[in-house]
């Protein structure tokens, strides 16, 4: 589908209204996905498209992936969760994984951001350098 | 074996062990030598990012939710969904010595099979041009070897002279024909030890040229043995439009190392017709807006960043240059066009080559009424000032002249002398390729002419006259020749010495 500049700008403005504290708030998003396909306008299918992506980003951003080769316990959990809080700030969707191919270590996965401290990664690493 | 184990322990060792943070996004299409990354929310423009697989791209649109990057490289094995990472990096070639004598591509890698390149050092390919400061104006000549260039329209080092023309009138002759010269003159600086004469590097860029093209280019350097003095940095027809839109800034990265080293370079850009087009192509599929003939907004800037970055830095900063010679191709000799236009505003100069001339046998097949120097004069050697001062005037009153005769009317000796003049002066500066020639014969020919000595010669066996005159200076009067050269001036001994001699040579011209 097409998305033109001017669905964008819509989209992006609609992105921009269902913001509350700088969290995306679902409530708001039902709103305007139900207005927007209720709607009557000929590109509402474009703006709705470019409205899930950026709803899509949005997640992404505030989503943590979290993997670990070996499951983590209670505690370290928490602490790992406090310290992306700290760093992200509160509204932090994070999801915790067992990834045995890391063979040891952490991978946390925050949007586009990526703090990778397992031992498949070094020893990627190791062999890209030699 | 206990090397490599050494070697592997060092590695480990200085393997981080911290999870450093990095930039990541998806490829969520990818095509044509562009992909869009959806993600890479830190990628900085023109910084390198790794697709994976061995490839990297260039970001060079920062969109609010994607990254468009062209690829430089294989693209084929990329596909949506695989993972990119930003580096940090921005684009980089090698620089230095080591690179003369070789043919590398748009990454600075070898392409001539003669093994790797030693090179230590590294320049990022998009550099800021240096300020007004840093500048000093044009005062040491370029020796194209090339006698209507030497004479009228004189180039110096860190200028930047367009050469422009219709296809297949000579221009990348005009060029490699420079290159030749100036590797001649290194190399006599070198025999003769002269430690204040400043060699001039020279680089060789090919943009979109056929292999053939570029591999004739290096049989003939190699043949005059200008390849130690040359780098070549080739992005053939068949390289993607990403790279032949890169090269130049790579080729121009190459040179200013010699320029920040306190050394001459000289750049030859052939040509940016096809730079803009592969832009063009580049910019189209990252659906950029297109203007005139369907070129992004910025291809003047494009090329304006590039030619600026040729110059003379002031001796507190070194004392290099750069001069640039880019090449334009025009359509029907129409130098109104949009990128001609462009470059013409750009540079320091324009020689214009016309067809008519080159199948008129005037080769080099210079059009010298708008053909301009607007700095170079300031540069020529005082001798060739001497006897080339009133050339361009001669020659456009000859061509006025000559298109008054062609009705057919009388005329009275005064102009009909005139004319002939001017047709002896034309024969005077045709030359063949290839072969350059030293700046004091050039001097002595030309003094030659403008006193009269060739006033008796027939038109037709002018040719002959200056083969037989130049070879009695080089053989007989080479000490006359040297002098000229250390002189830089006709003072009246040596135009004495110059008379003397042109007298001997006219009694046994038969």
């Amino acid at each position: 589908m097409k998305i033109t500049k001017r669905a964008k700008r819509e989209a992006k403005h609609l992105y921009c209204l269902c913001l509350v504290k700088g969290l995306l708030d679902e409530s708001r998003v039902r709103q305007v996905v139900q207005h927007l396909i209720a709607s009557s306008k000929r590109n509402s299918p474009s703006i709705l498209a470019h409205f899930l992506r950026l709803a899509k980003l949005d997640y992404a951003q505030h989503t943590a992936a979290i993997e670990s080769a070996i499951p983590l316990l209670a505690n370290l959990r928490t602490v790992v969760q406090t310290g992306l809080e700290h760093r992200y700030g509160p509204g932090l969707t994070i999801t915790f994984a067992h990834s045995p191919e890391l063979i040891g270590g952490m991978r946390i996965q925050v949007g586009c951001d990526v703090y990778d401290g397992s031992v498949r990664a070094r020893l990627d690493a190791l062999e890209k350098s030699i | 074996m206990a090397n490599l184990l050494k070697e592997i322990e060092a590695q480990i060792a200085g393997a981080k062990t911290t999870a450093a943070k990095q930039n990541v996004g998806v490829i969520r299409e990818v095509g044509d030598g562009i992909a869009k990354i959806e993600g890479l929310t830190d990628a900085m423009l023109n910084e390198m990012i790794d697709l994976g697989h061995g490839v990297t791209g260039l970001a060079l649109n920062l969109d609010e939710t994607e990254v468009g990057v062209v690829i430089l490289g294989d693209y084929t094995q990329l596909k949506e969904g695989d993972e990119a990472r930003t580096t940090g990096r921005l684009l980089q070639v090698p620089v230095g010595k080591g690179l003369l004598g070789r043919v590398v591509n748009i990454l600075g890698e070898p392409v001539d099979g003669k093994g790797p390149i030693k090179s230590d050092k590294t320049y990022p390919v998009e550099k800021t041009a240096p300020g007004i400061i840093r500048r000093r104006s044009v005062s040491q000549p370029v020796q194209t070897g090339i006698m209507p260039i030497d004479a009228m329209i004189p180039i110096g080092r860190g200028q930047r002279e367009l050469i422009i023309g219709d296809r297949a009138t000579g221009k990348t002759t005009i060029c490699i024909d420079t290159i030749i010269s100036q590797a001649r003159l290194n190399k006599a600086a070198e025999v003769a030890g002269d430690k204040d004469y400043r060699p001039l590097y020279c680089i060789y860029v090919a943009i979109g040229q056929k292999q053939s093209t570029i591999a004739r280019v290096i049989a003939v350097l190699e043949e005059a043995g200008a390849m130690p003095y040359t780098i070549i940095v080739a992005s053939p027809a068949s390289d993607s439009a990403a790279n032949q839109y890169l090269v130049p800034f790579a080729g121009a990265a190459m040179g200013e190392w010699f320029m920040d080293n306190g050394m001459d370079a000289l750049i030859v850009y052939d040509d940016l017709t096809k730079q803009a087009v592969a832009y063009r192509q580049v910019s189209l599929l990252l659906k950029r807006p297109s203007g005139r003939e369907a070129f992004p907004g910025d291809v003047f800037y494009l090329h304006s960043r590039l030619l600026e970055r040729a110059a003379r830095v002031g001796e507190k900063y070194g004392n290099g240059s750069l001069t640039a010679m880019p090449i334009i191709e025009t359509q029907s000799g129409d130098v109104s066009a949009y990128i001609p236009t462009n470059v013409i505003s750009i540079t320091d100069g324009q020689i214009f080559l016309e067809t008519d001339l080159f199948y008129q046998g005037v080769r080099p097949a210079i059009n010298v009424g708008i053909s301009v120097s607007r700095v170079g004069s300031a540069a020529q050697v005082k001798a060739m000032k001497q006897v080339a001062g009133k050339l361009k005037g001669e020659l456009a009153q000859f061509r006025e002249l000559a298109a008054f005769a062609q009705f057919g009317s009388d005329l009275d000796a005064k102009t009909q002398a005139q004319i002939d003049h001017g047709k002896r002066i034309m024969e005077i500066f045709k030359q063949a390729q290839y072969n350059p020639i030293p700046v004091e014969i050039q001097v002595a020919v030309l003094w030659t002419v403008q006193n009269g000595y060739l006033d008796q010669v027939p038109v037709a066996r002018v040719k002959e006259f200056q083969n037989k005159l130049t070879e009695y200076f080089a053989t007989r009067k080479g000490q006359l020749l040297a002098k000229i050269g250390r002189e830089k001036a006709l003072s009246d001994e040596l135009k004495d010495e110059l008379k003397a001699a042109a007298e001997e040579f006219k009694q046994t011209w038969q």
